[in-house]
């Protein structure tokens, strides 16, 4: 049962010193947060950076352990956070996706078919299709995580960092800023036109598609003419299409330059690890 | 339809991040040059991109399925700010729904090609061809229609380039079959929401949208009752000879032997269509025919035109 210790010793040494060193470096990290990063919040910046290298590096991933790896610990954090439902609301949409992309890669695509009573897949497509859902199982997860813990605003903050158009921004702030009062005033227009009998339950399609479309329809008319509110607001506040805002942000802590730094070279292993699997 | 990280090979997303690229660096263009004379146009915009963000994300009926769904939005608000202004404002749109679950960072690109690009100026360009033909609500009803099963097509082929690239075709229809159950239902609904809207806008606020097409005439009524009565034979007949073991074989040779017996074997018409495949070879055939009957049919019937 041990012959590997007496015939091929190298793989448990290496598993030992694997594990004692990382133990070691792994309390030294969290001593370090706790001395340097109390009570402190990662800058959004460091956070879109880093979530989007992480998602790319998911996307070039060739083995599905990792990417499951990494969607467990999503929902473990999510768990933690305390925000597993909205999470998992949340994910069903990309996994319905990956779900179908699964069928269709297991049913279609490979040479070596797996016969199951009537119906045959083949294991090229199942291992495809998995290796695909699990990697939107694991990027999902993590935009999910990024979306819940940070606001349109600091997103918005870090566009500038990353040097957006300064009309794309523009357009930005305003639909940031609009999309919840004109979904607040749609909810509210949806009401009114319930208490007066709108909406109701046994109403045909073209009735139900009636009474939504005049309570849109209202939405836009109302939009245009709060746009008109809008520009005269922004005049009298001295804007003009020529206005050129300083580009300056708050520069990145040297803390969060350093942790940016430490998890860019965490993907960095781990895609060396995919490739070593 | 969101494409979400981990489907597409990183060279597709990155070749659907540029085509998305120009589309948007053109639109800002187009929206920076309309700034510069009415500055109103920039909150314009914004606001409605809001409204279109807040509609794309709403529960509209669909038929058949008796569910709701959300609607795509680009086709519509195309008619409203127009196809350049729509682009961009859908591409912020996408990036912000990425963040409620819907789409992903590295496929931003994808979806606002399929969503943003084809989804609006296939919209915009048959609201544009129908305007004048044919009723308001008609025109953007279609317009609705035609952008969201294009977008719905798009996606499909962004899937089957990016994940069997050696069997685009085969998998692009597979994929586009298997949207059909929930999309095709979803298009109808986006037809009604689409046309309702621009009904109801154009009535409170005609400024908004412009004014409304004309009436269908007798001679288009008629055309296109013809059009939709034979393809329908054509198809009932396919199937029939189908489900009796003829396998749409066609009658290539009976019309050759009966019609045409002297013609060259290998003529231009034969060459063109071995090259490009049968079906657009006929419909080129269609279009021509249509487009000359159509031209001198008036002066065929031997009177002026109505208008």
């Amino acid at each position: 049962m041990i012959e590997w210790l007496t015939l091929d010793p190298l793989n448990g040494i290496a598993t030992t010193i694997g594990f004692f060193i990382s133990l070691i470096i792994g309390r030294y990290l969290r001593l370090w947060r706790e001395r340097n990063m109390r009570g402190k919040m990662t800058d959004p910046r460091i956070k879109i950076l880093i979530s989007f290298l992480l998602i790319t590096a998911i996307t070039v991933m060739k083995h599905w352990y990792l990417p499951i790896a990494i969607a467990i610990l999503c929902i473990a954090f999510a768990a933690k956070l305390r925000i597993i439902r909205d999470y998992g609301k949340k994910l069903i949409f990309p996994l319905v996706l990956a779900l179908f992309i699964f069928i269709a890669q297991g049913f279609t695509y490979g040479v070596n078919a797996i016969h199951l009573g009537i119906i045959s897949v083949y294991s090229e497509g199942l291992n495809y299709g998995f290796l695909i859902f699990s990697r939107v199982f694991a990027s999902a997860s993590i935009l999910l995580l990024l979306a819940i813990t940070t606001s349109e605003n600091e997103l918005l903050e870090s566009m500038r960092y990353f040097r957006v158009p300064k009309t794309l921004l523009e357009i930005s702030s305003f639909m940031v800023r609009y999309i919840k009062t004109f979904s607040s005033e749609g909810k509210q227009l949806k009401l009114a036109q319930e208490s007066r009998c709108g909406f109701p339950k046994n109403a045909g399609f073209t009735k139900k598609m009636r009474n939504v479309a005049s309570l849109l329809g209202a939405l836009i008319t109302r939009a245009f003419a709060r746009s008109e509110e809008v520009y005269r607001a922004m005049l009298s506040r001295g804007w003009k299409p020529e206005l050129r805002y300083s580009i300056n942000t708050q520069p990145l802590d040297k803390r969060d330059l350093i942790l940016g730094i430490m998890l860019s070279s965490g993907i960095l292993v781990l895609l060396g690890l995919d490739r070593l699997v | 339809m969101h494409i979400s990280d981990g489907i597409l090979e990183p060279q597709w997303c990155i070749f659907w991040y540029a085509i998305s690229a120009i589309f948007i660096a053109l639109g800002l263009r187009i929206i920076n040059k309309r700034i510069k004379d009415d500055p109103s146009y920039l909150p314009r915009i914004s606001l409605i991109g809001a409204v279109v963000f807040v509609i794309s994300v709403w529960h509209i009926p669909v038929p058949v399925t008796g569910s709701s769904s959300h609607p795509v939005g680009t086709p519509l608000a195309s008619i409203i700010i127009g196809p350049f202004a729509t682009v961009v404002v859908s591409a912020i749109a996408i990036f912000f729904q990425t963040f409620v679950g819907h789409g992903g960072l590295t496929t931003i690109g994808a979806n606002t090609f399929s969503m943003g690009i084809v989804g609006t100026f296939s919209g915009y360009i048959v609201y544009r061809m129908l305007k004048n033909i044919s009723p308001l609500w008609f025109s953007a009803g279609m317009a609705g229609f035609v952008g969201s099963m294009l977008t719905y097509i798009t996606a499909a082929l962004e899937l089957a380039l990016s994940l069997n690239p050696g069997n685009v075709v085969y998998y692009w229809k597979l994929y586009a079959m298997g949207f059909i159950p929930t999309q095709l239902p979803l298009c109808v609904a986006e037809f009604a929401f689409t046309g309702y809207v621009i009904k109801h806008i154009s009535e409170t606020k005609p400024e908004v949208v412009a004014p409304a097409g004309a009436r269908l005439d007798r001679f288009t009524k008629i055309a296109l009752m013809l059009m939709i009565l034979i393809t329908s034979l054509l198809a009932i007949g396919a199937y029939l000879g189908h489900l009796r073991g003829s396998d749409m074989a066609g009658t290539d040779s009976i019309v050759g032997a009966l019609a045409a017996p002297g013609a060259i074997s290998n003529g231009i018409g034969v060459r063109l269509m071995a090259r490009f495949g049968e079906p657009v070879g006929f419909a080129l055939v269609g279009i021509i025919g249509g487009l000359v009957t159509g031209y001198y049919w008036d002066a065929l019937k031997g009177r002026k035109s109505d208008d």
